[in-house]
Formats: C-alpha cells, sequence, structure tokens
C-alpha cells in the first residue's frame, strides 16, 4: 500500500495538450480496385462520391491523388504505410469493386491507420448494380464513424421544395435527393401549392402541407409506394405537421379565428388531442429525440418566440431570449436528433440568422446571418444543419449546408432553386 | 572533630548558588519564540507559469500603451562600468566623512578630468557628509587592517589627493572589493514575457510560449506532439473530452513502444475513444523527439500527457 502510495507521489504531473485550432484528418482515398477490367469506372465513382462526402463533411482532407505514391492494386495485402505517411497520410481506405456471376455489384474496403499500420475497419455490400451511390454513402459513413467516434449522416435523403418558373408564378414541387443533391425524384408535379414537408423518423414516410382548392390541408405521402392521404379534416387550416419520434402521431396546428392553437393526432385513431389553448398564434411544434418534450413558437409574449412544454401539454417554458437584441423574434424551431439542441431562425436587425440553442435556453449561437435564411433541419447525426437561403431580387432560394460550430458553409447542389428542407434518417 | 569552615569561601560558594539559581530561572524560562511571520505560498511549476502567462483565446485584447510626449531631454543613462570605477574613487577619497561640501568641491572637476564621461549631478551628490556608504566604511577597515608591503595606487592618492597620478583611475581587480564593485542600480531590462502575472487574463501573444519553450524540455515536446494532433470534432461540448495516454521514450528521443491510452473521458464514450487514438497516433506520428536533452533522460523516459480539446472551438 506505501509503496503504492510512493509511486503516485513519484509519477511526475502530466503534460497538457490542446490543439491549436480546428484540423480535419489528412486521409488518402485511392480509386477502388476493380474486380475485372469493366469494373474500373464504377470503382472510380465510388471512390469519388466517399471522396465528396468526407470533403464536404469539413473534418477530412482527402489527399490529391496525384500526390500518392503506391498505387493499391491488391486490397488483401498490407499496403506499404510508409509511402502515405510520406504524403502525411493519417487515414487510407482502399477498396474494391466486383460485378458478380448473379450481376450483382460486391463491394469492399478497408479503412487503414497509417501511422500504427492497423487496420480499423473492414466490411463488403452486396447490392444491385445501380445502388452503388448508396454502398459509397455506407462506406463513408463507416469511416466518417470510425475515425470521429460519431455516427455519420452521408446515406440519407434530404426532401426539399424544387421551385422553378419566374417569381411571379413559381412552380413549386415536392422533391427528394440524396443528402449530397444526386438521384433527384420529384413527388408532385407542382399543381398545387406544397410548403414544409417533413420526414417521418422511422419510415419512408413524408407529411407536408398542400395549398390546393380550398384550405391547405396536411397531408401523408409514402415515398416508396407513392400512396398519398390526407391527415384528418380539420375546420380551418391546419400548418407544420411533423412527426413524433415514434412516427405514430403528427402534431401541427389549427387555426380557428384568429388564433391557432397546437394539437396531436394519432395516425392510427385518428384521435386528436389539443395540447395548447391560447389567444396567441401557437405553431411550428416539434418533439425531442425521446418524446417526452414539444418545441414550439408563440407569439403569447408579443414577439414569435420559442417556448418549450410537456409533450402532453401543459406549462410552457419560454428559452429565446436575444440579449443583444430584444426586438428579435424566433421561429422554425427543430430539435436535434441528438436532443442537445434546438435550431431556429431568428429575425432581427433587418436580417435573418440561423442558430441552435440548448433546450434549457442557454448556449445560443447564431450559426450565419442574412438577408433571408429560414428553415433549418438536422442532419441525422444532429451535427449538421441543412437551411434555404433567399438573396432576395428576382432570383430564387438556394440550400445550404452548414455544421453546428458556423465552420464549414456549404451550398447544396440542386436542379433549381429549392426552399424548405427536411432531413430524413439514416437509410440503414 | 570541629570543622574549620573558610567564610570566604562559603559566601563565594553562596553567592554563586544564588547566582546561577537566578540564571536558571530568569533564562531558562522564557523559551525562544519564533514568530509566526509566513506568507501563504502557491507553488507552481514552469508550465503552470507558462500558462497563466499565456493568456486566454477569449481574453481582451492588450491594449497598446499610449505613445509618451517628450517633455524634455532624455537623462543620459549610466554606463555600469563608469560606475564602478566611480565607487572606487569614492572608497578612495573620501576618508573624512565630516568634510564640509565646500571643501569638497574641488573633487569634481578632478573626476571630471580623470573622467570625461562624469555626471554633474552624481558629483554634487557624492559630498553629502550625512551619508556615509556602510561599503566604503568597510572596505576601509579591511585596508586598515591589512599590512602595507607596497603602496597602491588609492593609498598613493590618498596622500597626495591633488595631485592623483594617471595609474590611479586604472580599474584593478580586487577581489575584496567586489561589494563594492556591485551595481547597485535597478536593472533598466525588462523580460521578455513579462515579470508579473496578469491578474486578468488576455488575449496573449504569439511568443506567450517563451517560458514553456525555452525553460523545459515539456514545452517542446508538446508543441511538437500538437503539430500531429488534429482531432476534428465539431461539437459544442470538445471543452468535456480528455484522453490520458502515458509514453514511454527511448533515449534518443524515439518512442520505446506504443502509447498506451489510459483513461477516455467526455460526454460519448466512442467519441472520447476515437479521441485517444487519435492522440496515440500523433505521438506516433511526431517521432522522433530529438530535440529532448539526453542528460536529463530520466525525466522523460515516462511521460503522461492529457488531450484535451478544449480550446479548439
Amino acid at each position: 500500500m506505501l509503496g503504492v502510495q510512493h509511486a503516485l507521489a513519484q509519477q511526475p504531473p502530466r503534460l497538457k495538450l490542446t490543439p491549436d485550432e480546428f484540423q480535419p484528418i489528412p486521409i488518402a482515398i485511392p480509386n477502388f480496385v476493380p474486380g475485372s477490367p469493366a469494373d474500373g469506372q464504377v470503382g472510380a465513382d465510388v471512390t469519388g462520391v466517399i471522396t465528396n462526402n468526407l470533403k464536404r463533411s469539413g473534418l477530412f482532407a482527402p489527399i490529391d491523388q496525384a500526390a500518392f505514391i503506391e498505387k493499391i492494386t491488391n486490397i488483401d495485402v498490407a499496403p506499404q504505410f510508409q509511402n502515405w505517411k510520406s504524403i502525411n497520410a493519417q487515414a487510407l481506405a482502399t477498396g474494391r469493386v466486383t460485378r458478380q456471376s448473379d450481376g450483382r455489384l460486391k463491394a469492399e474496403f478497408r479503412l487503414w491507420d497509417v501511422v500504427s499500420g492497423q487496420q480499423l475497419a473492414g466490411q463488403q455490400y452486396v447490392t444491385a448494380p445501380e445502388y452503388w451511390r448508396r454502398i459509397a454513402h455506407i462506406i463513408s459513413d463507416q469511416i466518417y464513424s470510425r475515425l470521429t467516434g460519431e455516427k455519420g449522416y452521408f446515406d440519407s435523403r434530404v426532401v426539399f421544395v424544387d421551385e422553378s418558373g419566374a417569381a411571379e408564378r413559381r412552380v413549386k414541387k415536392l422533391a427528394i435527393m440524396d443528402q449530397d443533391g444526386a438521384n433527384v425524384r420529384y413527388l408532385t408535379r407542382g399543381a398545387d401549392l406544397v410548403l414544409t414537408p417533413r420526414f417521418s423518423p422511422s419510415s419512408q414516410e413524408i407529411t407536408y402541407m398542400e395549398f390546393g382548392q380550398g384550405d391547405p390541408r396536411v397531408y401523408l405521402f409514402n415515398i416508396e409506394t407513392g400512396q398519398r392521404e390526407i391527415v384528418g379534416n380539420f375546420p380551418g387550416m391546419s400548418f407544420s405537421p411533423r412527426f413524433s419520434p415514434d412516427g405514430q402521431r403528427i402534431i401541427m396546428s389549427l387555426q380557428q379565428g384568429g388564433n391557432s392553437n397546437l394539437f396531436v393526432m394519432d395516425l392510427r385513431s385518428k384521435a386528436t388531442t389539443r395540447l395548447t389553448d391560447t389567444p396567441a398564434i401557437d405553431t411550428s411544434p416539434c418533439y425531442s429525440p425521446d418524446g417526452s418534450q414539444i418545441c414550439f413558437e408563440s407569439d403569447r409574449g408579443g414577439k414569435p418566440q420559442i417556448y418549450v412544454m410537456p409533450a402532453q401539454g401543459g406549462n410552457a417554458q419560454r428559452i429565446s431570449f436575444a440579449k443583444d437584441d430584444v426586438n428579435a423574434s424566433y421561429s422554425t424551431p427543430v430539435w436535434s436528433p441528438r436532443g442537445d439542441y434546438i435550431a431556429f431562425t431568428r429575425q432581427g436587425g433587418g436580417q435573418f440568422s440561423i442558430g441552435i440553442i440548448k433546450p434549457d435556453g442557454t448556449g445560443e449561437r447564431l450559426l450565419t446571418s442574412g438577408f433571408h435564411n429560414e428553415g433549418p433541419t438536422f442532419a441525422p447525426n444532429g451535427r449538421v444543419l441543412m437551411f434555404f437561403r433567399d438573396p432576395g431580387g428576382s432570383s430564387g432560394p438556394s440550400l445550404y449546408t452548414i455544421d453546428i460550430t458556423g465552420r464549414n458553409e456549404l451550398k447544396q447542389p440542386t436542379p433549381g432553386y429549392a426552399s424548405d428542407p427536411a432531413w430524413s434518417p439514416l437509410l440503414s | 572533630m570541629k570543622v574549620k569552615v573558610d567564610k570566604s569561601l562559603a559566601a563565594s560558594i553562596v553567592l554563586h548558588v544564588l547566582v546561577l539559581g537566578w540564571g536558571l530561572v530568569s533564562f531558562s524560562a522564557r523559551s525562544y519564540e519564533v514568530q509566526p511571520d509566513s506568507l501563504a505560498v502557491d507553488i507552481i511549476s514552469t508550465d503552470q507559469l507558462a500558462q497563466m502567462k499565456q493568456g486566454l483565446k477569449n481574453g481582451e485584447k492588450d491594449k497598446p500603451k499610449p505613445l509618451v510626449e517628450k517633455v524634455a531631454d532624455a537623462k543620459p543613462v549610466d554606463e555600469a562600468i563608469g560606475k564602478v570605477t566611480e565607487k572606487e574613487i569614492t572608497t578612495s577619497v573620501a576618508p573624512k566623512p565630516v568634510e564640509k561640501p565646500v571643501e569638497k568641491k574641488p573633487d569634481p572637476p578632478k573626476q571630471a578630468e580623470d573622467k570625461p564621461k562624469d555626471e554633474p549631478k552624481q558629483a554634487e551628490k557624492k559630498p553629502d557628509p550625512a551619508k556615509v556608504d556602510p561599503i566604503a566604511e568597510a572596505l576601509k577597515t579591511e585596508e586598515a587592517k591589512k599590512p602595507k608591503p607596497k603602496p597602491k595606487p588609492e593609498q598613493e592618492a590618498k596622500a597626495a589627493p591633488k595631485t592623483p597620478p594617471q595609474p590611479k583611475q586604472e580599474r584593478v581587480f580586487d577581489a575584496t572589493k567586489i561589494a563594492a564593485a556591485l551595481d547597485k542600480r535597478d536593472p533598466t531590462r525588462q523580460s521578455i514575457t513579462g515579470s508579473a502575472l496578469n491578474a486578468s487574463a488576455s488575449l496573449g501573444t504569439h511568443t506567450g510560449n517563451a517560458d514553456a519553450i525555452i525553460a523545459t524540455w515539456k514545452g517542446a515536446f508538446v508543441a511538437a506532439v500538437r503539430r500531429c494532433f488534429n482531432f476534428p470534432y465539431n461539437g459544442m461540448d470538445a471543452d468535456q473530452f480528455e484522453a490520458d495516454i502515458d509514453i514511454y521514450m527511448r533515449p534518443d528521443g524515439t518512442l520505446a513502444s506504443q502509447p498506451t491510452i489510459v483513461a477516455a473521458r467526455g460526454p460519448s464514450p466512442s467519441i472520447s475513444h476515437a479521441m485517444a487514438e487519435s492522440a496515440a497516433r500523433a505521438v506516433v506520428q511526431c517521432q522522433a523527439y530529438a530535440f529532448l536533452p539526453k542528460q536529463q533522460y530520466d525525466t522523460w523516459k515516462y511521460i503522461g500527457m492529457t488531450f484535451s480539446l478544449k480550446d479548439m472551438l
């Protein structure tokens, strides 16, 4: 006992190291080796998608292939790590794609720690050849997860409102795409105005609001089957639908007279429950990831602000207090899938900002500001936000992504103008 | 049998006993007490000192000092060597501190003749009879005690102060006069990184690590590993993640074994583990640490390091 105490007393104090600044991980991703000469193109394509995903995340710095010293020809043999150390790579992802005799595509990959020479991950996937992009996204998630310790977000999709045509006769169609902007599909024809699409957290369904011939209605749309159904028949107008975390309920606001209150509807029984009853406008409700709480926007205090209350209704607590601008208003709250933050749109000082705040009202942080930024939606891992930005004038809105530190803002590729994005959960 | 007692002896014994008894009672009763005159002192390491001086990223910016308006000509700067020479002269030509200033006035011109760079201000101070240089007095006493085998230039100056010979002004090293030779002025040069700790942390400067880098190998080692440590966490709770890594070194500055992950702390086990792996990777990647002082190998053959993401955001 005394000896141990003596040894502890003898141990020198630990040196402390904190990084000076944020540095992405340098990673080398050589083209996936083709199983046959015919697979060369798909190998390069898979590599390109992985490289693009990791680069756009801002956490990785893929090394230019022109700098590679070694050419990977067989992924079953350990690479010459010295060749990759010399170009300052910390990680190396190698892979192989092979079209099998049954016509399906097999993709294998290995992730190497260049410094220690150890394999960090290794997987193989088989799919139909047309889904090669999904394989690339899944491998990207594997690399991201293994090196950062967090879940990835690449194997996911985004539903949004595609806008085309002149400003005064804008055609708005519901569309869906991969998170990197590929595989765009249109879900509606653009005859009616669509707004606020939202993904189900548990299935490939979306809700959205459509202005048809009469009042706006909330619809439920199955992406896989294309089936569409109206969610209840309510007197007045219904807005801002959003799924509960288990996908069994939809929370929304219904307008009655000059007021708007929150209601929740069970999708199976169609039973509707009122959650708020105030002479104010309560709207844009969203659930916490565990389903125990609701955040929403209300002007009960005079200006639109963000409130949090129990999922069954009850005492609502205001959490948004702009200390630097007493005239600021908050809207479009959305809870992070991780539960740690609520993203919002803040209007004040002639600008629209996208920001995050902790559910207890602390830690507010504005990530980006400008003429018009609105409608944030979280990536499945809660680390990236997508929103739309309208520069004003005759042009239209575009989609942007930004990480929750505000460090990495990127324009999201879309076919045309785009607004109202909603990020899906991970597909796998 | 009758014993004859010497009365004087008896009186002497009695008196001695009384004196000794009084002494025992009066001296032994009061023990020596040390006055509790202590100050609370925090012992900090060099790294901690460097850390305190380094400032904070979110601290206030250093306010530039306003330029001073010129109100008078600059005072000539004393030259240290000249001052020492002057001290020697002072000790040799001031035998009588009771001399009146008027009588001493001829002395400054002599010094001015001997040394063109002399300053009148100092010459005015010197005749002050009230100021007796204790060092000079001590040296004088020492001189008096010494035998005089051969006359020294200073002594010649004493004998004939009006015509001091030229060799007297030459500086002769005397080990017994080191105390007098010492420059008693306050230092005029400031330390590079500041001698006082910041009461309120400032933004710091890019040279703020000077203490750590210069004073210890630890600062250099941390800086070297930092170059390779890049864990790209983009969460807002980065300050809650830490990883302890144990490192064992060879005398040539290379790693004796793979760094050991001792502990990884943070809200997410998977993230903190990935961070610890990244930290270990950085230690391996940045070797060899050949700059580590070989004579101090015992102090760095084992290095415990804690990696943190605290300042990354």
